[in-house]
């Protein structure tokens, strides 16, 4: 493995553990005092966490010039800010 | 639905994710059973934490095996595009099939599957030879200080495999990786564990697919899901660490057999 693949491997892997570490503090946040705003927050945060990991890659992917994984990776991202923009008029 | 104590809820999502983390099918297959038929969750909230806590197993285990080298980046990258659009599509018809015809249709697939793991336990997919040029989407891993080969074949089959599992992830809140894993590995030519550990990369970003039309139509009931949710990211933790220790074949039976009692379980539902 290249030294810039396995640098796109530790950034992914930072994004995902701070999404899931930040998410999961205010989970138990919501649980624990019983408000709704953390607990909303939290798994929303939860849900957006891999999609932050593809605008991770995205950016790697951009950097490391390797156009049509760029390609692959922007259509996930489309797919999934369409689902988002569903959702928001649900 | 009667209150049910949190710290059941933490505990089935610590259960369920250890044992998804560990086959890398996300947890949801057993969750939602547990939910619905031993908690009397309605089916749909069932589905809706379970998406969720899906998220949460699959991007605690993918650090774990990003660590380890065990993910396929650009294969789990070219996958999800096929497992997104599925993803999409089964959040939005969710609510127009009926529960029986999705209960029969997927419980059989599963018994089938597993069948078919159970055959095929035996087969290694890696090519010894470590200077073997392992193609665009194939890679090497190694395993007890070796380094072996395998590379991915009948990629078509994997690209519909996938959009099956992502319909399947959203409409039933599952994940995909009972789908995607046995077929990775019994027809595509990938490793056991990295087809599990590709498959949680995956499930992720398959499950927000779902997650987000889930969220924005109200069926996410906040404190069930982040119990569960709670719950599911130490067991996914977990099971991700003890998947090194289990050996393979140990791996692709106790699946198949989890997918055979899983899948006749889920018909009888419909009886």
């Amino acid at each position: 493995m290249t030294s810039h693949a396995r640098r796109l491997e530790r950034v992914i892997e930072v994004a995902l553990t701070g999404g899931v570490f930040v998410s999961g503090l205010l989970l138990v946040t919501g649980l624990v005092t019983a408000s709704t705003a953390p607990l909303w927050w939290g798994v929303l945060l939860l849900i957006l966490t891999p999609f932050v990991r593809v605008v991770v890659v995205t950016v790697g992917l951009v950097l490391d010039d390797d156009w049509p994984f760029v390609a692959i990776s922007l259509f996930v991202m489309g797919v999934l800010l369409s689902s988002l923009w569903v959702a928001v008029r649900l | 639905m009667t209150e049910i104590p949190s710290l059941v809820l933490v505990l089935t999502g610590a259960a369920t994710g250890l044992v998804g983390a560990l086959l890398g099918l996300g947890g949801g297959v057993f969750l939602v059973p547990l939910l619905t038929l031993a908690l009397h969750v309605p089916i749909r909230t069932a589905i809706a934490a379970s998406l969720i806590s899906v998220i949460a197993t699959a991007s605690a285990s993918s650090t774990i095996n990003l660590e380890r080298g065990l993910v396929n980046m650009r294969l789990g990258m070219s996958l999800e595009v096929a497992t997104t659009v599925g993803g999409l599509t089964g959040g939005l018809i969710a609510a127009s099939l009926t529960h029986r015809q999705l209960f029969l249709a997927f419980g059989t697939t599963l018994a089938i599957m597993g069948v078919v793991m159970a055959l095929r336990s035996g087969r290694r997919n890696v090519i010894a030879d470590a200077n073997v040029e392992p193609g665009r989407l194939g890679g090497r891993l190694v395993e007890d200080g070796r380094t072996y080969v395998y590379r991915v074949r009948r990629l078509p089959l994997a690209m519909t495999a996938s959009l099956v599992a992502g319909a399947i992830s959203g409409l039933l809140g599952v994940g995909g990786g009972i789908i995607k894993v046995p077929v990775l590995n019994a027809f595509c030519g990938i490793p056991i564990r990295v087809a599990a550990a590709t498959s949680a990369f995956m499930i992720g970003v398959t499950g927000a697919a779902s997650a987000f039309i889930y969220f924005g139509r109200g069926d996410v009931v906040l404190p069930l899901t982040a119990a569960v949710a709670i719950g599911a990211l130490p067991g996914s933790l977990l099971g991700a660490r003890l998947t090194h220790k289990v050996q393979a074949r140990s791996l692709k039976l106790l699946m198949a057999v989890v997918l055979l009692i899983v899948g006749l379980r889920m018909a009888l539902e419909t009886l």
